[in-house]
């Protein structure tokens, strides 16, 4: 089925491409260790492809990778919690069915190094202490005096020239990389080490869908973080504002930094794949929650017809009551019982209900 | 950025390799010379500071320079308590050795100066010369002054009214006393501002009336009760340019009275502001009158806490306070010195340089203040005596037992006026003297 064309090597073991035509995900995967189904939106739609197409125009080996950083331990714990308040969870909603599918997932960043010149301008803060006092008085006692010190920054303009190289500057290499890090929080990439095959074993690695220049102006957005505080330190300051420069910048070199994260999902009432991520690095778990409204009206039929047959069972009593006058409040507690029984078969329905449209408000496209 | 780097700006240390910084440059402040001699630029003659015409004057041939700087006012800047300024203020103590020798440029004589005069007038060619004296930290010299506005020859005047002004002293002083030359002297104070925020609590009395059962009398009566409640309440004042004495060298009490220099006509210190006349250095560090300037604040404040409560029946009061945005100033205000001499005793009298206000030693007639107590008791004392007689004729005369009786009431009365007169009398008397 797959050709060596459809190879892509330079990342250790040699990998393919795959693209779901369901949800338009891109993968690079092991040769020996293709899914059946569509890590993100469990669709059986996945397709090989060529690298250097125009779907996997950037498959270059990364420079750096974070590693998973948050073990099984914290992955079991994190989605036994996400599975136990579902009231009524779906078929195959359990902490068990959860951990059985899921995957390890590397997500890409853009790092990028460039060259900057500028003549720039800023505040600079310097803190110092002054001394002030706390006093306390109570008659018969006299007045107690305390030595406070407090901090203040004091404020000077700052002017220069700068001309600095700066190295891996990340910048989104995915159009959903926000929404990632808004339902994940996001990584600390200092944490960041040299790339190494061994770290990705199996693990499948999306491709970026966002090019490098789409990614230039949020790159920039670091690079001026980066020069903004290289300045402060500079200046010998504590801190800085109102930092303006207008950069030219030359010699980009553009490579790929990994994220960690853990992937898996389950089906709702009409069959849809929820998806349920993990931070790999924090553990930090996001996942939409579908309480099974089918399961719950079978709970509710159950329920509704044990109090059916209690009812006719009371009717019966009730009617031999005739007879033998006592067996009539047997009849009528019986009929009671069926009534609260009834009535009771409606609570299923409505908690799922309930809880379902609590879940609206949780984003769902990443 | 049109030019770079802005006019103004110059080259800073850089801790990053390739960053180049550049910072307004400091003002350095103009090399001055540690002693500054005033000499007419047409005639060579010793200038001073004209109080009349506001500037440099040359009572030779009548040369004028005007003042090199204007007024700031409330303006001037304020330095806030740094750990470096107060640690540096700590250290300056004083202001170095106990006398130092001055060589006059003018007639090269070498005089020796006490600690912490500003100014020299040479005994030998009468130059007048403003020492520039070192500190630790450039705060802690004058940086600004407020300048002499009364001009000497009236302070004769306003000495002769003061000393007639009270009936206490004695008659001879006005008419005979000749008060000496006042002479100019800038006195150091140091100006606090601060904002203080205080919390307090405690009981305050209420009058309640209430009545009760008197079993010995078995009757109702009433009485008034005092109910204590608790209250508490959150007070906040500002002080701006509180002054606080700098100098030991004159009577602090004589100082307070004469405390109303209006800190809105501050001006950057310059040297020839100070020539011809007296000025001297703080002897009372930055701390201690920092000291001072936050205990009377705090009197302020728990004056300001205490009319919040409802009655004036405290007790059990309590309250913290916290000071922000202290900061302070160190000033010189101009003030005239002059003693007289009064039955072998001496006595000094200050004028306010800048309003006029005087404030001095004057002696008591005691023999005065005696008399004006015994007129103040006598019609008391007689009256009641008139009661006690007109009461004793009862006797032979029978409706004169009324007579006395209202008499003595009212002679009562007079007495107990007389008595508060006659000791409001002597504390001012005693005040007056006890300067």
């Amino acid at each position: 089925m797959m050709s060596e064309s459809t190879l892509v090597s330079g990342w250790g073991a040699p990998r393919i491409p795959l693209i779901c035509n369901q949800c338009d995900w891109r993968y690079l995967v092991l040769v020996d260790a293709v899914p059946t189904a569509c890590p993100h939106c469990a669709s059986p739609e996945i397709e090989a492809l060529a690298p250097g197409t125009a779907q996997f125009p950037y498959v270059a080996a990364p420079e750096l990778i974070i590693l998973f950083a948050a073990g099984a331990e914290v992955v079991s714990r994190q989605v036994a919690a996400f599975a136990e308040e579902i009231p009524v969870p779906p078929e195959g909603l359990s902490a068990e069915a959860l951990l059985g599918s899921v995957q390890r997932l590397f997500v890409p960043m853009w790092l990028v190094d460039a060259d900057a010149e500028s003549l720039w301008q800023a505040e600079v803060g310097f803190d110092y202490e002054v001394v002030s006092h706390r006093e306390r008085y109570a008659d018969g006692g006299g007045w107690q005096t305390q030595e406070v010190r407090e901090s203040r920054a004091r404020w000077e303009p700052r002017v220069g020239r700068l001309a600095r190289h700066y190295d891996n500057i990340a910048a989104p290499a995915l159009t959903s990389h926000q929404a990632l890090e808004r339902v994940l929080g996001g990584y600390d990439l200092r944490a960041a080490v040299r790339y190494d095959p061994a770290a990705l074993a199996d693990a499948l690695v999306r491709v970026p869908d966002r090019t490098p220049e789409a990614a230039w102006p949020d790159a920039q957005v670091g690079v001026r973080r980066r020069a903004q505080d290289e300045c402060r330190e500079a200046a010998g300051a504590d801190h800085v504002r109102d930092f303006r420069w207008s950069p030219s910048y030359s010699g980009n070199n553009w490579t790929l930094l990994l994220l960690p994260l853990y992937v898996t999902h389950y089906r709702d009432d009409e069959g849809v794949a929820q998806r349920i991520l993990l931070n790999g690095q924090t553990g930090q778990l996001y996942g939409v929650k579908r309480g099974s409204a089918a399961r719950a009206q079978r709970r509710a039929l159950i329920i509704g017809a044990t109090s059916l047959v209690i009812f006719a069972l009371s009717l019966m009593v009730a009617l031999l009551g005739l007879l033998l006058p006592p067996l009539l409040i047997v009849g009528i507690l019986g009929a009671v019982l069926a009534l609260l029984i009834g009535a009771g078969a409606l609570i299923p329905i409505g908690r799922v209900a309930l809880f379902n449209r609590r879940q609206r408000d949780i984003p769902v496209e990443v | 950025m049109t030019q770079f780097p802005p006019e103004g700006y110059g080259p800073v240390a850089s801790q990053v390799a390739g960053i180049e910084i550049f910072a307004p440059a400091p003002k350095t402040p103009e090399a001055a010379p540690d002693v500054v001699d005033f000499k007419c630029p047409r005639c060579q003659a010793t200038t001073a500071y004209s109080v009349e015409d506001g500037g440099l004057r040359c009572a030779h041939c009548g040369y004028y320079e005007p003042p090199a700087t204007s007024t700031v006012g409330k303006g001037a800047q304020e330095f806030e308590f740094t750990v470096t300024t107060v640690s540096a203020a700590r250290q300056a103590q004083g202001w170095g050795t106990e006398r130092r020798e001055l060589h006059c440029e003018h007639c090269g004589a070498q005089t020796s100066l006490p600690q912490g005069d500003l100014t020299h007038t040479c005994p030998f060619c009468g130059s007048n010369q403003v020492m520039q004296l070192e500190s630790p930290q450039d705060q802690l010299r004058p940086r600004f002054l407020v300048p002499f506005k009364v001009e000497p020859g009236d302070c004769q005047k306003i000495a002769r009214e003061w000393l007639g002004s009270s009936w206490m002293t004695p008659q001879a002083l006005k008419r005979s006393t000749r008060v000496a030359d006042f002479t100019g002297v800038y006195m150091p104070y140091w100006t606090f501002d601060a904002q203080s925020a205080a919390d307090w609590r405690a009981e305050v009395g209420h009058q309640v009336t209430e009545r009760y059962y008197d079993s010995s009398s078995k009757s109702w009566k009433t009485r008034i009760k005092i109910v204590w409640r608790w209250e508490s309440g959150h007070a906040q004042r500002t002080f701006d340019d509180l002054l606080i004495p700098g100098t030991t060298r004159f009577s602090k009490v004589l100082l307070e009275r004469m405390q109303t220099f209006d800190t809105k006509a501050l001006v950057p210190y310059a040297p020839s502001y100070l020539a011809g006349l007296l000025a001297h250095a703080y002897d009372v560090a930055l701390e201690p009158a920092w000291k001072t300037s936050r205990e009377e604040m705090r009197a302020a404040t728990q004056q300001t806490c205490r009319g919040q409560a409802s009655t004036g029946e405290i007790r059990n009061f309590s309250m913290s306070l916290d000071f922000s945005d202290e900061s302070w100033r160190y000033v010189l205000v101009p003030v005239y010195v002059a003693a007289y001499q009064y039955d072998g005793e001496t006595y000094q009298v200050l004028v306010n340089g800048q309003t006029g206000d005087v404030a001095g030693q004057r002696p008591v007639d005691w023999t005065k203040v005696w008399l004006a107590v015994g007129g103040m008791l006598a019609p008391g004392v007689l009256l009641g005596l008139f009661g006690v007689l007109a009461s004793v004729l009862e006797v032979v005369l029978p409706p004169s037992l009324a007579v006395g009786a209202f008499v003595i009431v009212f002679a009562f009365i007079l007495l107990i006026m007389g008595i508060v007169f006659a000791a409001l009398t002597i504390i001012k008397a005693r005040e007056m003297d006890d300067v």
